[in-house]
């Protein structure tokens, strides 16, 4: 993604510095020596699985449902429906691939369309050019 | 849920379209122009999931509660039984096959004076939407998942239920094969209830596990309802 100003720029790391995990002991890369079989297990646990870790208790919400959200919903499903890929393939992309920190932070339905670009990119359905001049073009129209 | 008199969070500071709106646009032309799904498809899903909510599933309970040789089956074949609520996991419109991302594995947990069961999906936030619809919010927060099980009991108080000492709290972990309702035990004060009466007590939340059915109670524990910016019209 390009940033054309230096306020840009400078915006754009501080927040990707908020992103950044909290790793509570320096790590840089570390020798394969540093890795015993504890930590290995822990870095090798995927971020989905999140079963009986701590936490405390918050307040739980409802939520009304935005228009893309449901829309994404049937567009994964049309996706499986029609042969692009497996519910078992969209849930290890969606849930596994994304990584922790896209796994917390992006909202539930976030996941899924994201998702659901990158497998018509990485398939080759389409290419990355033509997804983002699609994404330029339907911006346009808000313009 | 529509109580806008308690709304907690309004919708977030956003751009008047989001990114997420953009690129969702975006992606559903492409797969279409690309012929990986039609229009009609994809109206046809949307259409399917405005059909979808809890009422069979509180049907389902309901008839058991009527019925023992009923609750027997739903125990013993939770696909088979429900046929009996119109829903039919196997070769459920629109695909004919059932959808792709509930399988067809529903398993009814039936409570008993001794036994409360409650269902979670740790490892994403699978849910029996066939017969149930879309899960709500906080079903899909990384906290309930952490939590529910390794403290439920604490969990099903922060909802308002207080499960007694004597009675054992079973957590079911759902999968993307396996989806599971609660058959909660019917309450005192509804004998000679019709199954239309008793189904309206057997809420989404019931259904769930972190509520009980209560003669009078025909809505889903009183949360605060975050605000859509655009939000899909009832």
């Amino acid at each position: 993604m390009s940033s054309s100003t230096r306020e840009e720029i400078l915006r754009h790391l501080d927040a990707v510095g908020q992103l950044q995990p909290a790793l509570h002991k320096p790590t840089q890369a570390p020798a394969p020596t540093e890795i015993d079989h504890t930590l290995y297990r822990a870095y090798t646990r995927s971020a989905h699985d999140v079963g009986g870790e701590y936490d405390v208790p918050i307040e739980y919400h409802e939520k009304e449902e935005e228009i893309w959200e449901l829309n994404t919903f049937a567009t994964c499903e049309c996706l499986a429906w029609r042969g692009v890929w497996s519910a078992e393939e969209r849930r290890r992309r969606q849930n596994v691939d994304v990584g922790q920190t896209q796994y917390l932070g992006l909202p539930y339905y976030g996941r899924w369309l994201m998702t659901a670009a990158l497998i018509m990119v990485d398939k080759q359905y389409v290419t990355l050019s033509e997804l983002s001049d699609k994404i330029e073009e339907v911006k346009n129209r808000h313009v | 849920m529509s109580d806008h008199d308690h709304d907690h969070k309004p919708a977030p500071v956003v751009d008047e379209v989001s990114d997420f709106e953009i690129l969702e646009v975006a992606v559903r032309e492409l797969a279409i122009e690309k012929g990986l799904f039609t229009m009609d498809d994809h109206r046809t899903w949307t259409e399917y999931i405005h059909t979808l909510g809890p009422t069979p599933a509180a049907r389902l309970v309901a008839k058991a509660w009527l019925d023992p040789e009923y609750k027997k089956l739903c125990i013993e074949d939770g696909v088979t039984a429900s046929r009996e609520v119109d829903i039919d996991w196997v070769t459920s419109p629109p695909t004919q096959f059932g959808t792709p991302s509930d399988y067809c594995n529903l398993r009814v947990l039936a409570d008993t004076p001794t036994l409360k069961h409650v269902v979670v999906c740790t490892l994403c936030s699978c849910y029996p939407r066939p017969i149930l619809g879309q899960s709500p919010e906080w079903y899909r927060t990384p906290n309930y998942r952490r939590r529910l099980v390794r403290w439920p009991r604490q969990v099903l108080s922060e909802f308002g239920l207080q499960v007694p000492e004597d009675v054992e709290v079973r957590v079911a972990d759902s999968n993307q094969k396996t989806r599971y309702i609660v058959m909660p035990n019917r309450p005192e004060g509804t004998d000679g209830w019709t199954e239309d009466q008793l189904t309206e007590i057997v809420t989404r939340d019931c259904l769930i596990g972190v509520a009980v059915p209560k003669p009078g109670v025909t809505s889903n524990v009183k949360l605060p309802v975050m605000k859509a910016a655009n939000p899909v019209p009832h």
